[in-house]
């Protein structure tokens, strides 16, 4: 197994393992970041959408199986989250791209999860959007921004 | 057969995103099976077991201190308890002059917040007990500070609570100074929302809202907020008002299950 590979399996395993534990005491007020989510766009901005959305698939569906909530919601967001991701891999200058990926992919994350979690019920989406969502991003890519500067370092190597 | 080998090699992608959008959606819809639900829950029970040795070494790590702490404590309570004791004697007679009825009794479990749901707009937490500790669905859970929410569902090691702060939840609430009796609820915002309440009732900021005891799941008279805004509309019959939960949902760690006497859980459950 390459260096980049293990370094990946062991940040997939540490954010799950992060998300399910500590994130939330590091909770503002109701707004916790996605650590699933930053380094899912970190990996699929390397390794193109096929990998992103089988990667998203599988965490996402890690993420459901240990919620308490019905299962097959996350698989999809992150599956998606991963393709737009990988998509958009090249699209923007290499100083702003991780950012803006993780912006997009996150925005269309949290749609498609909130859109199927209010199906068919009258539940307010601008609330869900101002009171969560955004909040929830930006704590989410200023945390990925910091995680982004200090492993960039160590997967520029061996990126495709 | 051309067009379809052609589609695999030039649209993998698509393909591939097809796939697991299907599978996700094939996993949405067997949501319901026995064994999908089975294994879910297996999952569970492993994470409550790693959350409980999680936290019997962090109680070890800190029994110490809390030694300590739960002595003082209990130097307070005692103190507490004999002016309590007092007051209950006088309440008895009272009670026995006006010859009211006893209220139920209940009695309380302690429990251990191991998890919470991962969603980010609806959550619930997982709690270390179950039905072996005798908790059933639709108990009340409390803390010191007030209403927490009540067991949507309870396995033999862990349950899960729905909170106060879920769309799904509405209790029976009555306001502490006018004793009006209205509903509350969540509807997305950062406060609760209190229902019901009539235009002419006078209701300021700083009141205290309590469970009405109108339902069987919440006992009468715990604190479920405060009232922090109170607006109407000349179209609408009832006040708008805004109740700031007594309960700290982010920093819950313990709290307590209320278990009703066995007469009644029959009642309930069903």
């Amino acid at each position: 197994m390459s260096r980049n590979k293990a370094i990946y399996v062991i940040m997939f395993c540490l954010a799950v393992m992060l998300q399910l534990t500590i994130v939330r005491y590091i909770e503002i007020l109701y707004w916790r970041p996605d650590l699933i989510l930053i380094v899912l766009v970190l990996f699929s901005l390397r390794l193109g959408p096929n990998w992103g959305m089988s990667v998203g698939f599988f965490l996402g569906l890690m993420q459901d199986l240990t919620s308490t909530h019905f299962i097959g919601l996350a698989a999809l967001s992150k599956t998606v989250a991963g393709f737009i991701s990988g998509s958009l891999a090249g699209k923007f200058a290499a100083r702003t791209e991780y950012l803006l990926t993780l912006l997009i992919s996150g925005l269309i994350h949290d749609f498609v999860y909130f859109f199927i979690y209010t199906l068919g019920e009258n539940f307010s989406i601008q609330s869900l959007l101002i009171l969560y969502t955004l909040p929830n991003l930006m704590y989410t890519i200023i945390l990925g921004a910091f995680l982004n500067y200090f492993l960039e370092p160590y997967l520029q190597e061996e990126s495709q | 057969m051309k067009n379809i080998l052609w589609l695999f090699t030039q649209r993998r992608t698509l393909l591939l995103l097809i796939f697991y959008m299907t599978l996700a959606f094939i996993l949405m819809g067997l949501n319901d099976s026995f064994r999908l639900r089975g294994m879910h829950i297996v999952i569970l029970q492993g994470m409550s077991w790693v959350y409980g040795l999680k936290g019997n070494l962090t109680y070890l790590a800190n029994i110490e201190t809390q030694n300590k702490e739960l002595r003082k404590q209990l130097l307070e309570q005692s103190i507490k308890n004999q002016k309590l004791q007092e007051s209950m004697l006088e309440n008895l007679r009272l009670r026995r002059l006006l010859r009211l009825k006893d209220e139920f009794q209940y009695s309380y479990i302690p429990a251990t917040v191991i998890g919470s749901g991962q969603e980010q707009a609806i959550r619930s937490l997982i709690l270390n007990v179950g039905k072996k500790d005798n908790v059933f669905k639709n108990q009340a859970v409390v803390t010191e500070q007030g209403v927490v929410g009540k067991i949507l569902d309870a396995e033999d090691d862990f349950s899960v609570t729905q909170i106060l702060m879920d769309r799904n939840t509405l209790v029976s609430v009555r306001l502490q100074k006018s004793r009006e009796v209205g509903l509350i609820g969540w509807s997305g915002n950062l406060w609760l929302d209190l229902y019901y309440i009539p235009k002419d009732i006078e209701v300021e900021s700083g009141e205290i809202v309590v469970t009405s005891g109108l339902s069987q799941i919440y006992p009468k008279g715990l604190k479920i907020g405060i009232v922090v805004e109170v607006k109407e509309n000349d179209y609408e019959l009832f006040k708008q008002i805004k109740v700031k939960p007594a309960v700290n949902f982010n920093k819950i760690e313990e709290v307590f299950v209320i278990s009703i006497p066995d007469s009644l859980q029959q009642e309930i459950v069903e």
